[in-house]
């Protein structure tokens, strides 16, 4: 563990292990091509992983499923040991680690007391506003949250809760759960890794980044980066083809699911998500939910947990969590004013004797008052 | 369409003696009428073009929104027909932004109706008396040649209900290249109407709201030309409204809001 006075890089510490040069530069060669780096970028990669130490890592997990932790063990490239144990050292994590208790919680002070403004906070599940929802060995874990932030060199937010809020702050909202990065100190940087959960190559390669670079990646204006969330799933998708021609899966059992058609009228949210499903896929590249059929329920996306049902095509009234068929509510409000209308036009025609009589009093009057 | 000069017409004269900018043409029909001409040519252009287009985005939109027709199906994406309902809807949303753009250009050269706003109180006044001759109570609402005030403000909100629409528009016409300049121009609308999925929801619901107004719009004008017998819906073609001399002053009063004298025939 890299406690020592001077610390070790993480070359050292693979010469140590017995790694030879040779195997070195092909691991810093696989971690540059999968962070999608250019290949002239290797002697960087290598420079970095010479000169700096392992990046330490506290993973506190709060209203969570445990799911970014258990995507993250599963990332195939770079492959979950090359990165864990190679560039960064996972301090914490209440869901991997062996210790607990006492013994556990002291570690997090002595990684604050001894990197500070060098960890990485990364953050799991939401934070609850309402008082006793959570705590973490009795202590509010807001509050242990914000201690252990203050100090971070930057807050990972690490899936769909820690970015938006998620399941935790859908309605009816029982503990008045907020994203983590609601919390983050000010001064504090973060960045949002959303999905439920992140898919395990983004997380582990956006920690290889901030090793590699010493900065955060560039982000969007919603603090994602954006070499995993720069487009829509909608905009790289293998079924837009059949979007633009029109041709569309009514149902999960008819033709056109069988032909491979987009999945659009089941309520597919490619075209308002923003993730790297289409392009890096699941489970080592192997397949993604609109490749084996099932539309994308838009889990990387703000609140896709109100904009239910998954399998229609809705749209949200702003700012409430109600979601409406807009054809259909459109059709009814059309039909309510066009009863309004009909009222109105009858009303006319009755009462129409009584106010042309009006009309001609005005006029007599006016006539008299201009000298005619 | 010709703009009327010459003999025959006739301009109400400003205390110079002179013909004021803004003023509208009259031009005597017979005694005791008088037919003014309302809608200059390009506000009538702007009227239909506007219509026609609204009509077209409608119809593209909620297709894109719900497609209601399948291609037909080969097995292949080899058809064209999203494709093809999306170009025409974004096509039409560049005639009906630019309308826009040149509808408030001409604010600065139009007559005076072109550019009535609700920052007077007169307006709220005429507002409250035309509210109820609309629910049919006793009311001095005074006789407009151009809109009413509960005209002009339900335009007024269509005003910023195409501007909602048009902002949401560019954004989910731009959403592929957010990364790019014209990217950067629409990406701080996250900010403001909230994700991708909220924008798409702003623009399809005020799609809607538009289509009710149009209605409403539609019933009104018909049934101002029915009752009040000015000429409205042709109005919008020819541009004249034709009004009852003692109206007409009623009218410019509260317009300009000042008594004058009127040298109508
Ligand atoms: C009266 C004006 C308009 C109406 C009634 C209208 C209607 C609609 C509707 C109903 C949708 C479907 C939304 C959904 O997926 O739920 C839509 C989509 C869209 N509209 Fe409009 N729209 C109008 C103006 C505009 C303007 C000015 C633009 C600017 C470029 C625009 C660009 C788009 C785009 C890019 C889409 C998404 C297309 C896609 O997903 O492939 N619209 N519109
Ligand atoms: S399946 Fe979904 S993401 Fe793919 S083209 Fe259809 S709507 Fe877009
Ligand atoms: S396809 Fe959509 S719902 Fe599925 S993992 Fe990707 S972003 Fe989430």
């Amino acid at each position: 563990m890299a406690t020592a006075v001077k610390r070790k890089t993480i070359y050292e510490e693979q010469r140590e292990q017995g790694v030879t040069r040779r195997e070195f530069l092909k691991v810093a060669t696989a971690i540059t091509m999968a962070l999608g780096l250019k290949l002239k970028m290797v002697p960087t990669v290598v420079h970095a992983m010479e000169t700096r130490p392992r990046l330490p890592v506290i993973w506190m997990d709060f209203q969570s499923c445990s799911g970014p932790t258990e995507s993250f063990i599963r990332s195939y490239q770079p492959n979950m040991q090359k990165v864990l144990f190679d560039m960064i050292a996972l301090e914490y994590n209440g869901a991997l680690m062996a210790g607990s208790g006492t013994a556990a919680e002291e570690h997090i002070l002595k990684i604050m007391n001894e990197y500070p403004g060098e960890y990485i906070l990364a953050a799991e599940g939401s934070l609850p506003l309402l008082p006793g929802a959570l705590t973490i060995a009795g202590r509010p874990a807001e509050e242990t949250f914000r201690e252990v932030a203050a100090k971070a060199k930057a807050v990972v937010a690490m899936g769909s809760c820690a970015t938006w809020g998620g399941i935790p702050a859908a309605k009816p909202n029982p503990t008045l759960a907020k994203a983590v990065t609601d919390f983050v100190p000010p001064g504090v940087p973060f960045i949002r890794i959303p999905g439920c959960p992140p898919i395990g190559e983004v997380m582990t390669n956006t920690l290889a980044h901030i090793v590699i670079f010493g900065t955060l990646p560039e982000v969007d204006e919603l603090a994602r980066p954006k070499a995993y969330y720069r487009h829509r799933l909608h905009d790289k998708c293998q079924r837009r083809p059949f979007f633009d021609a029109g041709l569309y899966a009514e149902t999960f059992n008819d033709e056109g699911a069988r032909q491979g058609y987009c999945l659009y009228k089941l309520g597919c949210r490619g075209p308002t998500t923003y993730n790297a499903c289409a392009e890096l896929r699941w489970n080592g590249g192997l397949s993604w939910p609109i490749q084996s059929g099932h539309p994308c329920i838009g889990c990387a996306a703000p609140n896709f947990w109100d904009e239910a049902p998954f399998y229609a095509r809705v749209v949200q009234l702003p700012g409430t969590q109600t979601t409406i068929n807009p054809e259909r509510v459109g059709a009814v409000m059309t039909g309510a004013v066009a009863a309004g209308i009909a009222v109105h036009a009858a009303a006319t025609v009755i009462t129409k004797g009584r106010i042309t009589k009006k009309k001609t009093d005005v006029k007599a009057q006016e006539d008299i008052e201009i000298g005619q | 369409m010709a703009e009327p000069t010459g003999i025959g017409v006739q301009t109400p004269l400003g205390e110079t003696g002179k013909i004021r900018r803004r003023d509208p043409i009259y031009q005597a029909v017979e005694p005791g009428t008088v037919k003014v001409y309302v809608w200059e040519f390009p506000v009538r252009v702007w009227h239909w073009v506007n219509a026609l287009s609204i009509f077209v985005l409608f119809v593209t939109g909620v297709y894109i929104g719900n497609p209601f027709v399948h291609a037909a199906s080969s097995g292949e994406a080899d058809a064209f027909l999203m494709g093809w309902v999306r170009i025409v809807h974004f096509i039409t949303a560049f005639i009906f932004t630019l309308g826009w753009v040149f509808r408030l250009y001409w604010v600065f050269f139009g007559n005076r109706y072109t550019r009535e706003h609700p920052f007077r109180r007169r307006f709220w006044s005429g507002m409250w008396e035309t509210v109820k001759y609309y629910l049919f109570l006793p009311n001095r609402k005074p006789h407009y040649v151009g809109h009413n005030p509960l005209a002009m403000l339900s335009y007024w909100l269509f005003g910023v209900m195409s501007l909602i629409v048009i902002l949401t528009g560019f954004f989910l016409f731009f959403e592929p290249q957010l990364d790019t300049v014209f990217g950067r121009l629409v990406s701080w609308m996250f900010l403001v109407f909230g994700d991708s999925f909220s924008i798409r929801s702003w623009h399809h619901i005020f799609a809607w709201l538009i289509i009710l107004f149009v209605i409403v719009h539609v019933y009104m004008s018909v049934r101002d030309d029915l009752v009040e017998r000015s000429g409205t819906i042709s109005s919008m073609i020819t541009g004249y409204k034709t009004a009852k001399r003692a109206h007409l002053i009623e009218a410019e009063e509260d317009t300009a809001g000042e008594r004058k004298t009127l040298d109508v025939g």
